[in-house]
């Protein structure tokens, strides 16, 4: 439809105004990629921790550590989504904002989880306190080193946050059914060990991202294919 | 009484322009051309005149060396949209005689 100047009715006007609106929300579209990048390496790590918890192996290093890899290919992604990105809408914003905020919240409780420990352990020492463990079995003691307990378990609450914000705000049931599904396993994950929690880990991180990427990236192609044409 | 329709906005390719930027947070020139079907110098005029009313800001910038024009609805903008609406749907009400 070309618009020039030329006079218009109400009901023309009101059209016009009603295409373009359409035109202008049917715009935004994830790409998904963020979504698969993340999907999968959390679901492939939480899958191998689980498989070297279970079968009793070790591969040498922190299987984790591939996350701070993984920041290079979302930096790109951000910047080429960004480079040819000709509208910038404000659901977009919001949930640029929401990922920004899980971003942050991840760092930040990977330090929790990291530094808590050893400052715990610096803190009753200081106060004269010394923690302690007795093997009921053998009666032996030996100090006592504080954890965080079911780390997996603070993990997979944290993940299912975003997405589930993101699923509302766009309402995107996959995200809505990830997360809820992230709701279930974080429960499941206060009563299991570890081991389990690592699988459940690899679980969440597929329904959560992983397969509503995939479903992401198969409307974007498609959108993408229909505004070539 | 019917309240006269805003001349600025009451124009096919600005009230085309100002539907568009109304939905998002800003756009590029290309993606106002590509949606609009308008040529570069018309829809350029318009955005002028959009721009000299107040209803949008115009940012010219640089993207790999070539210029990028953004356009963003102002408040005052969004007030006029919302005016002209409320008028158009003032003038559907009008009973046929």
């Amino acid at each position: 439809m070309t618009h020039n100047d030329k006079p218009m009715s109400e009901q023309e006007s009101l059209a016009l105004i009603t295409e373009m609106i359409q035109k202008a929300r049917g715009q935004y579209h994830q790409s998904g990629s963020s979504a698969i990048l993340w999907g999968s390496l959390v679901s492939f790590c939480g899958l191998v921790s689980f498989a070297q918890r279970y079968w009793h192996f070790d591969i040498g290093f922190d299987i984790w550590l591939l996350g701070l890899v993984a920041l290079v290919p979302q930096l790109w992604i951000a910047f080429r989504d960004k480079k040819h990105k000709v509208v910038k809408s404000h659901q977009e914003n919001a949930m640029d904002a929401i990922w920004v905020v899980y971003g942050i919240s991840i760092f930040a409780m990977i330090f929790y989880m990291n530094v808590i420990p050893h400052t715990s352990l610096k803190l009753f020492a200081s106060d004269g306190i010394e923690l302690l463990q007795k093997n009921t079995t053998t009666g032996i003691v030996t100090p006592y080193k504080p954890y965080v307990l079911s780390t997996s378990s603070l993990l997979i609450l944290l993940y299912a946050i975003p997405t589930l914000a993101t699923g509302i705000g766009q309402k995107f049931a996959p995200m809505i059914i990830g997360a809820v599904l992230c709701y279930g396993f974080f429960v499941v994950s206060c009563f299991t060990s570890s081991t389990w929690d690592a699988l459940l880990n690899g679980l969440a991180a597929i329904f959560n991202w992983l397969i509503p990427g995939l479903i992401l990236r198969k409307r974007y192609l498609k959108a993408k294919k229909a505004n070539n044409v | 009484m019917f309240k006269d329709l805003d001349p600025i906005l009451h124009s096919q390719l600005r009230l085309a322009v100002v539907s568009l930027l109304i939905g998002v947070k800003e756009a590029e020139f290309t993606f106002l051309r590509e949606n609009t079907n308008a040529t570069a110098g018309n829809l350029s005029v318009q955005i002028t005149k959009l721009k000299d009313a107040g209803y949008v800001d115009v940012t010219k910038q640089f993207k790999d060396n070539y210029p990028l024009t953004i356009c963003k609805i102002t408040p005052k903008g969004i007030d006029a949209f919302d005016s002209y609406v409320k008028d158009l749907q003032q003038y559907l009400k009008k009973p046929v005689v």
